[in-house]
């Protein structure tokens, strides 16, 4: 047994010689005098001296150096050391920030994007080596994103896509306000109907097996597709009914967003609960009988929370779900994150695209890790 | 569900190849004979000038769709494949698992998000449809292929290498035939996802069977939108029915 001098590890080297050479070779940054004229790309050397850049390349040369021979002991100093990087490049940032013209915009370029991106990598990569938990995980990112939101609010005002925020702060906050309210409005819709579709479809196997037929098929059916059939039909429906009219309904606007993400949220949602609720043990359940229980108490203290953690994953899928197919509700005129996406590729205008598109990466993400956390608490207090 | 799973396959195996036919016959008729729907679309939408979309001709939009789906999936499965059966060789296993949380992580994004970031990088168009359709729909085809190779029982790998079979006749005999109906499932969702990105492209500049909505929507003519939508739901469904069917082919053969 060598485990005094385990062998290199080859990702994180490849991960920082990557990341060393994106830096130093590709565009770092792009600065352009105002909105409409686009950005000249400017390496990270030219924009701020070989001073700074070297002291961005330095944790990543340090990094390959360490996973050369990564002992225990090592790990987390590489761990610390992708933060210090993640850290580092705001910093950077803002030094540029400070020595441009109070009009001109200041574009991330690929040069950035790429250590970003290398950055979270290595911390996939070191989570997963070190073996430490999700929680924990996301609370390294704690850090980071603080350092992010302190230099945006201090000194990068220059940013364009802060500069695209700001402009728009109001139509952000209602716009993302929308988005929520759309995934809710869906999924909690998504979670009492599938649920009693769920429950129908145990008793009736004829209901089974025509309506996963049915929402199979709409499953397939592309949500920009969707969402246009929908159109005619509700036109219709609100120019017949005045009451439908009154309450909003018509063939663009929230109706058929709701209604389409409805549909697709079904199918994850009934599968995951008729799965949950069938895979419960037989013997709990007759040990449950046998203990006297009624019917209704057999449903509701041991089905159901034994079922709960299948439940969830499934509100996970389409919760995640449904926030990204908002944004494509954004089109039909819904509202939403998408529509800063639609407005800016409308206009070419980059910035405002990244405005809407982040956020809702974002979104999937937190919402996908606070559920599967959710899942995780109640696996655990299930089996205790 | 595994038993309704079960009799699903086993209806699509009496149904046989009509199915998919059938669908295909009902799109490419449907590309050809909008015309004939005249009267309908003219009903919906009484007070437009036009209500055919006359831009470009149906089949053209469709010819176009496929091959942007086509060439990104082709290529998505080449390298999706290539690159799962890489990391799960010895000279490649350091990188396996980042490759498959990054497969798992990388599924949440929204596909339209990608769409729109590959804009900024890569410009108008239909280049950056087709990588980002590619790089969106690598990530369940890794995902599977690794699913479906891990998946096998390593006494099969024993077996196979105490018959005296190198590394590469194990790869090709064993563990791509035995995993091919998890990948296949890999690839019919990666396809699936990417005919609906796809018709998203035409807002950033690509002609296909998306353009009919999207003008139709910005102009205000239903007509347009429905022509588009019954077009793109027929194709997803056709495609769809395709792979069930192929994958019951694959399933009967063991």
């Amino acid at each position: 047994m060598d485990r005094a001098r385990p062998f290199p590890n080859v990702v994180l080297i490849v991960l920082m010689l990557g990341g060393a050479v994106a830096w130093l070779t590709l565009p770092a940054i792009s600065v352009a005098p105002n909105r409409i004229v686009q950005g000249t790309p400017q390496h990270a050397v030219a924009a701020l001296g070989w001073g700074p850049t070297l002291l961005v390349l330095m944790p990543m040369l340090a990094m390959a150096v360490l996973a050369w021979r990564p002992t225990p002991r090592r790990l987390p100093g590489v761990l610390a050391l992708v933060i210090v990087l993640l850290i580092a490049i705001p910093l950077w940032l803002s030094g540029v920030a400070a020595s441009m013209e109070p009009t001109a915009r200041l574009g991330i370029g690929s040069a950035l994007w790429c250590l970003l991106f290398i950055g979270l990598l290595a911390l996939i990569e070191l989570r997963s080596r070190l073996a430490l938990s999700r929680p924990l995980g996301w609370a390294l990112l704690v850090p980071v994103v603080l350092v992010w939101w302190g230099c945006l609010t201090q000194w990068l005002a220059p940013l364009a896509l802060y500069r695209e925020y700001q402009g728009r702060s109001d139509q952000f906050y209602a716009a993302l306000a929308q988005h929520l309210m759309l995934v809710g409005a869906a999924v909690s819709a998504a979670i009492v109907l599938g649920a009693g579709l769920a429950l129908a479809m145990r008793r009736h196997s004829r209901l089974r097996r025509a309506g996963f037929g049915v929402l199979n098929v709409l499953q397939t059916i592309p949500s920009i597709a969707l969402f246009g059939l929908l159109l005619a039909p509700l036109a219709w429906l609100s120019a017949r009914f005045d009451w439908l009219a009154d309450l909003g309904v018509s063939g663009i606007g929230w109706a058929p967003a709701w209604l389409a993400l409805l549909g697709y949220s079904l199918l994850p949602m009934v599968r995951n609960i008729f799965v949950a609720l069938d895979e419960v043990d037989p013997a709990v359940i007759e040990s449950a009988r046998g203990m006297g229980m009624s019917r209704r108490q057999v449903f509701l203290q041991v089905r159901l929370p034994l079922a709960l953690p299948v439940v969830l994953e499934g509100v996970r899928i389409t919760t995640v779900q449904a926030i990204g197919l908002t944004a494509v509700a954004a089109l039909i005129g819904a509202g939403g994150l998408g529509t800063f996406v639609f407005q800016g590729l409308g206009q070419a205008a980059m910035d405002l695209v990244l405005l809407g598109a982040l956020p809702i990466i974002a979104l999937a993400l937190i919402a996908d890790a606070l559920l599967s956390a959710l899942t995780d608490v109640l696996r655990q207090g299930g089996t205790t | 569900m595994r038993g309704n799973a079960a009799a699903a396959l086993r209806w699509s195996r009496r149904v046989g190849w009509w199915k998919p036919l059938a669908w295909l016959g009902l799109l490419l008729a449907l590309c050809l004979g909008m015309g004939g729907l005249e009267g309908l679309f003219r009903w919906l939408e009484p007070d437009s000038r036009q209500v055919l979309y006359a831009r470009s001709s149906f089949l053209v939009l469709l010819g176009q769709h496929v091959m942007v789906v086509g060439l990104a999936s082709l290529a998505a499965v080449i390298l999706g494949v290539g690159g799962a059966v890489a990391v799960t060789r010895p000279f490649g296993r350091d990188f396996l698992p980042l490759v498959s949380q990054l497969a798992s992580i990388g599924q949440t994004f929204p596909p339209v998000a990608v769409l729109a970031l590959a804009v900024p990088v890569l410009g108008f168009g239909t280049l950056p449809i087709i990588v980002a359709l590619l790089l969106y729909g690598l990530l369940p085809i890794v995902r599977n292929t690794l699913a479906g190779i891990q998946g096998i029982d390593p006494g099969v790998h024993e077996a196979a290498r105490g018959m005296g079979m190198t590394r590469g006749q194990i790869l090709r005999q064993v563990e791509l035939p035995l995993a091919a109906p998890v990948m296949l499932a890999g690839v019919r969702t990666s396809v699936t996802i990417n005919v609906a990105t796809a018709a998203i492209g035409a807002t950033v500049g690509a002609t296909n069977l998306g353009d009919p909505i999207i003008s139709g929507i910005v102009n205000g003519n239903t007509a347009y939108v429905l022509q588009g939508a019954l077009l793109i739901g027929i194709l997803a469904i056709t495609v769809d029915s395709t792979f069930e069917r192929v994958q019951s082919w694959l399933v009967q053969r063991d």
